[in-house]
């Protein structure tokens, strides 16, 4: 299906926790959505919007941070000490102790990522400093809040097929956060491996998947 | 075996775990800058009019530690009292020779254990009287100070590295530009 889809990046202008998620896509590409399409949105500019950001100067980091972002590998997020420690504001931090000391227990017997599946979903979406655009650039983002309810608002204000808020990079990674019903997060993110955001999704935070209904109703045919 | 025994028994594995993870992050370590200011180019003209010269150098720096480390600012901080000298406004910025940007902004940087950058500093100075060239004839050494935000495996901190902007060689900068032009 993917071959017949064509996907539109909207640029806006930086967004900042002033700005509403769904007016903005009205703003900047209602007359380009129609109904057999999807809006897909990039999952660090919702959070942005929803103001899920902090700094490290906003952050004192526990014992526990200081000893536990030691025993991350350098490139994740959670390995400065206020990454950490945001992570553990909101996911609370014994519970990311119980599933660091899980996960250090399971990769003596060979199996990665328990880490990530007990310590719960902000730990995984949380982007330290450097993460993001300028301003953003000095901040930590947290994982948008009910990423399914935005995607719904947007079908609803915009009137599309349906919405999604996915976290996709340049490593061929693409994870859709939630989708609004009758979606397939799975379909969507090989239709968004590419990364059509591109490197600075803060200044194309918006994809329109045009077509999708049509092309999805075409491929069942 | 008894209470205490089991309780001396716990304290000891306890202390022998914590010090088995002191002993880890020693060895881990972290990351560490240095700003190489000994290691500068030469103050280099950029451009002069009447009342305007600007100036710049590129300044060398590196993560000598054993973590990878982020620059979260970087700027510079010109120490040039008006009771040192009151002959010229003095401006001075700088930015990664590699994402040049003009708007005085430091974006957050990772900067790879055992690798480094280089800073492109600039220096604008104005005549106050109008006459650049006559200003600067007089000018006198100051202090610069290279003023940044690391974050890395510990937390955040603010350090400083200062250089000396000598007079001599603003000086020869602008005879060495003016002669070839």
């Amino acid at each position: 299906m993917n071959m017949e889809l064509e996907l539109i990046p909207v640029k806006t202008r930086i967004l900042t926790p002033k700005d509403d998620i769904v007016d903005t896509i009205e703003k900047y590409a209602k007359d380009m959505i129609g109904p057999d399409d999807v809006v897909s949105v990039a999952e660090s500019v919702v959070a942005i919007t929803q103001g899920r950001i902090t700094s490290p100067e906003e952050l004192a980091p526990c014992f526990l941070a200081k000893v536990m972002c030691r025993f991350v590998p350098q490139k994740g997020s959670l390995s400065s000490v206020y990454g950490m420690q945001a992570a553990m504001a909101v996911e609370g931090k014994w519970r990311m102790a119980f599933a660091m000391l899980a996960g250090l227990l399971a990769k003596l017997i060979g199996r990665n990522g328990v880490f990530y599946e007990l310590a719960g979903e902000q730990a995984a979406l949380i982007d330290d400093v450097t993460g993001t655009m300028p301003p953003f650039d000095k901040s930590i983002v947290y994982g948008p809040h009910d990423p399914s309810g935005v995607a719904e608002a947007i079908k609803a204000r915009l009137g599309c097929h349906g919405a999604a808020v996915a976290d996709v990079n340049d490593l061929k990674r693409a994870a859709v956060l939630g989708v609004t019903k009758g979606l397939e997060p799975a379909s969507l993110s090989k239709i968004l491996i590419d990364n059509p955001f591109g490197n600075a999704s803060q200044r194309t935070p918006i994809v329109i998947i045009k077509n999708y209904a049509k092309a999805l109703a075409k491929a069942n045919a | 075996m008894g209470i205490v025994e089991l309780v001396v028994s716990i304290i000891i594995v306890l202390v022998a775990v914590a010090l088995v993870i002191w002993l880890y992050f020693i060895r881990q370590g972290d990351a560490e800058f240095e700003f190489l200011v000994d290691q500068r180019t030469g103050l280099k003209l950029d451009s002069i009019n009447s009342n305007v010269a600007v100036f710049s150098c590129k300044v060398p720096f590196v993560n000598k530690g054993m973590q990878d480390g982020t620059i979260m600012d970087c700027y510079t901080r010109h120490l040039l009292p008006r009771e040192q000298y009151d002959g010229v406004e003095l401006a001075s910025w700088l930015a990664v020779e590699t994402r040049p940007r003009n708007d005085g902004y430091f974006e957050a940087l990772i900067v790879p254990k055992t690798t480094g950058e280089t800073l492109d500093i600039t220096l604008k100075f104005t005549a106050k009287d109008n006459d650049i060239k006559v200003a600067l004839a007089d000018m006198v050494d100051f202090s610069l100070d290279i003023v940044y935000q690391v974050v890395a495996r510990r937390e955040w901190y603010i350090a400083k590295q200062r250089m000396i902007v000598v007079a001599d060689e603003l000086i020869q900068a602008l005879n060495a530009e003016t002669t070839r032009a």
